[in-house]
Parts: structure tokens; sequence; C-alpha cells
């Protein structure tokens, strides 16, 4: 993985300038984990995203960020709130973010459950980068 | 005229001296009236001589009358010359000789000497009395009214002597019969007397006899009040062997009546068959020897019913001493129920003494005032000291472990003193070099003033083999449920290291990401490499922190700040409780004082006690599911810690249970955890129990010493055991 394909790079590229005048995408990300809200960002901010963190959903919630957010990289298992809770919230509200879940758990029951709920996809930590960029390119467009 | 008329009147007068001379002679019978012939002879014989003037009278009498003599001669005085009284007494005896009747009315010459006229007159009828002789030498003798004066003396001299002899006969025959009177009546006195002796002596007997009798009849009738009333069978056989008492005891243990069996012989009766020649054997040969086999013993034998049902009896049998033939009394029991009860009290020794041998019981008494001990043949053979030696403290002490010696001596000293009951434990050496253990517990008491202790001593040395093993089982047991909480926990350590691992992948990704950059983010790239780093060691720290709670470990004391183990616990369970969605709440106690032991151990128990809350709260959803873990100074320089969840509890009745709980033999969840709990809290001298709230659910707590105690190794299980439901 030391290089992008090309076409991706390209589309990434044409992304940013496109954006130069726009405000990037901000892509959320709640979690309880430091090291998940130090590491993102940074990856994040490389694809070219604009990154907040948050470190519970309660956190996340009474933020002004939820209305901007375009996509949102939610954990799982977390104290308080847990990201199925958040999901359901923002659906009864009317919030519909398309919902990256990441998990340090190994259970696989989890996945088609928050899937069906209508999360773009549930990733497994540690996962590679391309995996994160195609899930968050693919909540990006989803509508 | 005148002449005749002087004849006449000398005629007269002699008439009339002649009529007095009679009436004298007729009165002399009034003289004689106590006629004692001697004087009857006398008196006449002086009378005569005095009337008639004669010169001799004499009398001869044929036999003695009375005692007069048989022969007087009387003569008149100074008429001389007169033949001798012998010779006249010799003329008389010839003439006596003669026939009386023919005897010459007059003798005269008789002895050739002049005239002397000699009238014998004889007295008696035939002259049978004797004769009386008057002589006289006047020649007119007898002259007509002297002879009829003679013939009249003579007459009442035989009356008079008549008389006296028949006085004197009689007199005789009175005294003949007064002295066989007297002698008879000796004689009866002196019977009377023998007699009255004999009486004396009859009575004595007879009421010697009497006595006897009424003791004879006394005896019988206790005899047979005895024999009726009596428990036992007795039985009386005569020489032949045949029946001859049959007491009521013996009809109802035989079930025969006793008119029955009276007469019949013994053998047939009461005798087994199988006996019946023996029996026949041995009683003709007593009776012909005298030898006696079963004579004044006690045997036991066997007799048979009459229903044909044998029983086992105890026999006596006696020999009645009485004259004549032998008989036999035969006292009998039935020793059924003896003999059922000895059965059993055998049977009970030996369950007794199997009992101890196999629980390796060894029971004594212990007199305190002379150190007498008695023991059980068990105790022998746990002390193996031989058993015909007198048990002594001594002996004992021998025998026990000299590390124990003094705790020994110390409990002995403290018994003597106290009097309390005992219960102590120490180690016995044998001589072989072998240690034994033993338990002792003895209980005071008193017996009949004396004051002794009665106890056991139990052998627990394969006991304590098997707490051993016990021991060693729990805690391999514990290193399985440790396992198993290392399955169960499986998505939380996943979760634990694959946050780190998160950070480390996207950390590296942005760095290559930064680098390859144009132109190349080189700070960045340094940062996020600075981050992998942190996240690696972040990741190896997780592992780390695992292995030392689930890799196999001796226990180690060492001072544990129980915060911070509880702490390290909860980060570890933390993803699992909140995917429970347990709210974790802390009151951890600011400066808890270290406690002594063996830290995964510990922290074994609270993630033990963490899991079982949160499964306590798995349904609850009307409430938030908190979880309240606790530390705080506990009495005693102590330190408890308690887990609180609100969850579905249990009844207080139901605390028991949650206790046998413990005790499950399930190999996961809740049971074998808190066992495996309990037996490490134990091990630290401290306890475990569980507690219902005021609210719903339970606070599990424990409570452990601060000071270091020394760690109740494997090999010495602990001796307090608190309850769960004791604090409850």
């Amino acid at each position: 993985m030391d290089t992008l394909p090309r076409e991706a790079h390209s589309c990434v590229m044409e992304l940013c300038q496109e954006r130069r005048v726009v405000e990037r995408p901000l892509v959320s990300v709640v979690d309880d984990d430091e090291s998940v809200r130090e590491s993102l960002p940074d990856l994040l901010g490389e694809f070219g995203f604009a990154a907040r963190t948050f470190s519970s959903a309660e956190e996340f919630l009474a933020s002004d960020c939820v209305d901007q957010t375009r996509c949102l990289i939610l954990d799982i298992a977390m104290p308080g709130m847990s990201g199925p809770q958040l999901q359901q919230e923002l659906k009864l509200s009317r919030r519909e973010i398309p919902i990256v879940f990441i998990t340090a758990s190994r259970e696989e029951a989890v996945r088609p459950q928050v899937l069906e709920q209508g999360a773009i996809e549930c990733l497994f930590k540690p996962f590679s980068d391309t995996a994160l960029l195609d899930a968050v390119n693919s909540a990006l467009h989803s509508k | 005229m005148e002449v005749q008329s002087e004849l006449a009147s000398g005629e007269v007068r002699h008439l009339q001296r002649c009529i007095n001379d009679l009436i004298s002679l007729l009165g002399l019978p009034a003289i004689w009236r106590d006629g004692d012939p001697s004087q009857v002879l006398h008196t006449l014989l002086d009378a005569l001589i005095r009337m008639l003037r004669l010169d001799l009278a004499s009398v001869s009498l044929t036999d003695e009358v009375g005692e007069a003599p048989v022969e007087i001669v009387r003569l008149a005085e100074q008429r001389t010359p007169m033949p001798s009284a012998h010779e006249i007494c010799e003329a008389l005896s010839e003439c006596s000789k003669s026939d009386s009747r023919r005897w010459p009315p007059l003798l005269r010459n008789l002895m050739g000497e002049g005239d002397v006229s000699f009238v014998p007159l004889p007295l008696g009828l035939q002259g049978e009395l004797g004769v009386i002789v008057a002589a006289a030498r006047r020649t007119d003798f007898p002259r007509q009214t002297e002879a009829l004066l003679l013939s009249v003396a003579a007459n009442q001299a035989s009356i008079a002597l008549q008389g006296a002899r028949l006085l004197s006969h009689q007199k005789r025959v009175a005294s003949q019969l007064d002295q066989r009177v007297v002698q008879q009546t000796a004689e009866l006195a002196t019977a009377n007397e023998e007699l009255k002796l004999e009486l004396a002596e009859r009575r004595l007997l007879e009421e010697k006899l009497g006595q006897e009798e009424g003791e004879l009849k006394r005896s019988e009738a206790r005899k047979a009040a005895i024999v009726d009333s009596a428990l036992d069978c007795i039985l009386t056989i005569d020489h032949e062997g045949c029946i001859t008492e049959f007491n009521p005891a013996a009809e109802h243990t035989f079930g025969y009546r006793r008119d029955e069996v009276l007469g019949m012989p013994l053998a047939n009766v009461i005798i087994p068959l199988s006996l019946r020649e023996k029996h026949r054997e041995g009683f003709a040969h007593y009776l012909a020897t005298e030898e006696a086999r079963v004579l004044g013993k006690r045997i036991e034998t066997t007799a048979v019913r009459a229903d044909g049902s044998e029983f086992p009896v105890e026999l006596a049998i006696s020999r009645i001493k009485l004259e004549g033939p032998p008989a036999f009394t035969g006292y009998l029991r039935d020793i059924t129920e003896r003999k059922r009860a000895e059965q059993e009290l055998r049977r009970s020794e030996a369950f007794l003494a199997e009992a101890q041998h196999l629980s390796r019981i060894g029971s004594f008494s212990w007199r305190v005032a002379t150190d007498e001990i008695i023991c059980s043949e068990q105790l022998y053979r746990i002390f193996q000291i031989d058993r015909d030696a007198q048990m002594t403290f001594e002996l004992i002490g021998s025998r026990i472990h000299p590390e124990d010696l003094s705790k020994f001596q110390e409990h002995l000293e403290r018994s003597r003193r106290d009097r309390s009951d005992v219960e102590l434990e120490f180690r016995l050496q044998m001589p072989d070099g072998a240690i034994k253990y033993v338990h002792v517990a003895a209980h005071f008491r008193r017996d009949h003033g004396r004051l002794e202790y009665i106890g056991a001593v139990q052998d627990v040395t394969e006991r304590r083999a098997f707490e051993e093993a016990l021991s060693k089982a729990r805690s391999e047991l514990s290193q399985v449920a440790r396992v198993t909480s290392l399955g169960v926990l499986t998505a939380s350590i996943a979760h634990e290291v694959n946050q780190p691992l998160s950070g480390i992948v996207t950390n590296a990704s942005t760095c290559l990401r930064m680098l390859g950059a144009d132109p190349p983010n080189v700070d960045g790239a340094r940062e996020t490499a600075r981050r992998t780093i942190r996240d690696g060691n972040r990741a190896s720290e997780v592992i780390s922190r695992l292995r030392s709670l689930y890799g196999k470990k001796d226990p180690t004391i060492e001072s544990v700040d129980l915060n911070e183990a509880a702490l390290e616990v909860l980060a570890l369970s933390l993803s699992e409780l909140q995917r429970n969605r347990i709210i974790v709440l802390q009151e951890l106690a600011d400066g808890l004082p270290r406690v002594a032991g063996d830290r995964v151990q510990l922290q074994q128990v609270v993630l033990n006690l963490l899991r079982n809350a949160s499964d306590a709260m798995s349904t609850i959803d009307d409430r938030s599911r908190d979880l309240l873990i606790r530390t705080e100074p506990d009495r005693d320089d102590r330190v408890r810690l308690s887990v609180t969840d609100v969850g579905i509890g249990f009844e207080p009745q139901a605390a028991d249970k949650l206790f046998g709980a413990f005790y499950t033999t399930k190999t996961e969840g809740m049971g074998i955890g808190l066992s495996v709990s309990r037996s490490i809290i134990e091990r630290h001298h401290g306890r475990l129990w569980a507690t219902p709230n005021k609210g719903p659910g339970v606070t599990f707590s424990f409570s452990i010493p601060c000071r270091p105690q020394g760690l109740t190794s494997d090999d010495t299980p602990a001796t307090h055991t608190p309850s769960v439901s004791d604090a409850a």
C-alpha cells in the first residue's frame, strides 16, 4: 500500500481542487479510545477531509457539528451511549448522517445488525487506510 | 349241917373266885387290843400262874407269831426244885411231837421228879398254833374249874394269837404292801421323772420337729412359690429321667401343660433329637459312676419346644439331696434374647471397632486425678503402641511430634486446670519417622464424683492429604476459571488489543502518506511514527497485563494496593461491562492501607464479583444497571472491598441456597466463581459474604487483613471458615 491507485489519487486531487473554494466535507469521529481519536484525523486530513473527534456519543450530540457532519465514523462499544444507540437517536431525530462503524470487537454478528439499520460500512479495528477511504467515499456519495 | 354249909360256903367262894378269874380272863383281850402276841402270851401265862397257883406255865408255838418268841416258860416263884426250862421244853417238845389229840390231859412225872401235873392245852382248834402247858405240883390239879379256866384261857389265847397272827400277817402284808407301794411309788416316781424328762425331751423334740416341720412347710411353700413364679423353667426328674415337676415358666416356654409331661421321660420332651442320645449316655454314666459332667455347672445347650422349634437355653442341673434314688432339678432359661443381644452386642462392638478402624477414630477416657487413661484398640493402633502397654501421658508424649509437644502439654495443663472441653490438632511422629495428623476432641464430665475426660482421637492424616488434594484441585480449578474467564473475555481482550493496534495501523498508514507526499510532510510523518510507537507500547502493556492475570503463576505474597488492583480489573473488563450496558460507579477510599496478598488472585476475585454483578443485571431494563465498586478500611486492621449491583438479587431466605451455590459442581458460571473466590479469600485469612441490599440487588464483600499473616498455602488449609450467612 505504498501508493494509492492512480485513479483514486487523481480523484482525490480533483476533489481537493474542486473544494478549494468550498469547505472540505466534515467527517466526525466518535470513539472513547484516544489512539483512534489521535490517529484518524491526520489520515482523514491526508485524504482531504475535515475531521472532528468526540470521546462519546453524548459529546457529539451536544456539539454544533451534527448538522455539518457529512460522514460519521462511529465506535460501537462506548461507556454511556453506544454507537448503535447514537445511530437510533439520529434516525429518530431525522438527522440521517451516513455512518461508518468501527469496532475493536471481533463479534461478527454485530456487522449485519448495524448495516441493516442503514450503516454504510462496519470496519473491524485495525482497518486499512484504503478500506476507510472507500467507506468514507461511499458515505459521501450515498445520497 | 354246918360242914355242909361250910363246904357249901367254900364251894361258893371257889366258884366266885373262879367266876372272877373267868371274868379276868375274858377281860384279857381288852388288854391285848393291840394284839402284840408276846404281850398276850406273857400276860396270859402270868394270869394263869396267879389264878391257878401254877408252878409252871409255858407256851410253845409252832410258828412265829409276830415278834413273839417261839417258846416261853414261866415258873412260879419259890417253887423248888423244878425242872429247868430247858428240860421242860424238851419234855414238851416230846409231847408236841406226838399227836396232840392223843395227848393225855395230865402228864405225871414227866421229868421224873415228884408229881407234877402237866396240862397241855392246844392252841387253835387242832393245836396248829402251838401248845400251852400248865403244871402244878398240886395233886388236885387240875380241878374242874381250873380245867375250864385253862381251856377258856387257851381259847382266848388262840383267838388272840390268831388275831395277832392275822394282824401280824396283815401287818406283814401291809408292810410288804407298803414296801411294795413305796417301792412302786419310788419306781413310779422314777418312772415319772423319767417320763417327765422324756416328755420334756419329747416336747423339745416336738417343738423342734414342729419348727422343722414349720420351716419345712414354709420352705416347701416358699419353694412352691418360687417354683411357680420363677421366671426360669424349673424341672425335676427322678432317677429314671422322668419328669416330676414342671413349673409354669416351663409350661410357657416349652408349650406343654404340666399334667401332659409329668412322668414322661425328659429326653422325649425337651431335648432335641440330635442331643437325646448324648443326654441318655450322660445320665446313665452319672447313675453308674456318679461322675457328673454337667451337675452344678451352667451350660449352654439347645432345647426343643412342643412345636418342634429349637432354641438356645442356659441350663443348670443340681442333684436333689434326698434319701433314696437320685433325683435332679434343672433350671433352664430361654436365652434366645440374650443370645441375640449378645450377638448384637458383639456385632455392635465389631461395628464400633470397625467404624473406629475405618474412620481412624480411637476413643479414650482420662481420670484427671489419677491420670489413668483407658483407650480403645484403635487408639493404640493410631499411636502404634503395643496394646498390652498401660497408656500414660509419657508414652503418648513419646509419639508426639517434637514441634507440637509443647502445644500438647499446654493444652493438657489447661484441661487439668480449667476442666473445659478440649479440641486440638497436633502431629504424631511414629518410630519409623512417619508423620500423622490427629484431631482430638474431649468432653469433660463427672462420673460418680470422679472427674474425667471422655474423648476421641481421629487420625486425620488422610483427611489432610485429601484436603491438600482438594486445595490443589481448587487451585487448579481457579486456574481453569481463569482460562474460562479468558474465553469469556476474548472480545474484551480483542478490544483492548485492537484499540492500540488500530491506532498503530492508522498512524503507520498516515506516516507513509505524509512521506509519499510531494513535498513529503516529514514533521507530520515523525509525529505519526511517534504515536505508532506509543500505541505499540500500549498494546504491549495490555498483553503483559493479560499475561499476569491469566498466566499460571504460584501464589506470592506482596503488598497490594487494592484500589490499583481493582482499577486494573475494571480496565480489563470495562468493555464487557459497557457492552452489557453496566454503569460502573467507583467509591475507592483515599489512602487505603495496602493489604498483604497475592495480587493476581485478589484481582481474580474482583473480576468474579464484577462478572456476577453484571450477570445479575442482564435482565434489568426498568432501571439503570448501576454497579458500585467500593473500597474502605474495615475494623480490626482490615480492608474491605464490596461490589453492589441492582440486579435480581436473592430472597433473604435464599441466603443458604446462595451459600450452597458456592459449592456447586457447575464448571462455569457463578458457582465455581464464588467457590474459587471464597477459597482465595480464606487463604488470605479473610472472609467473603453476601448481603441483600435494602433496595434491589446484592452486595458481595470481602475483607482481608492488612498485616501480612502468611498466606495459607495450598498444603495448609484454612481453619476458620466464615459462612456467607453469618454476615447477612
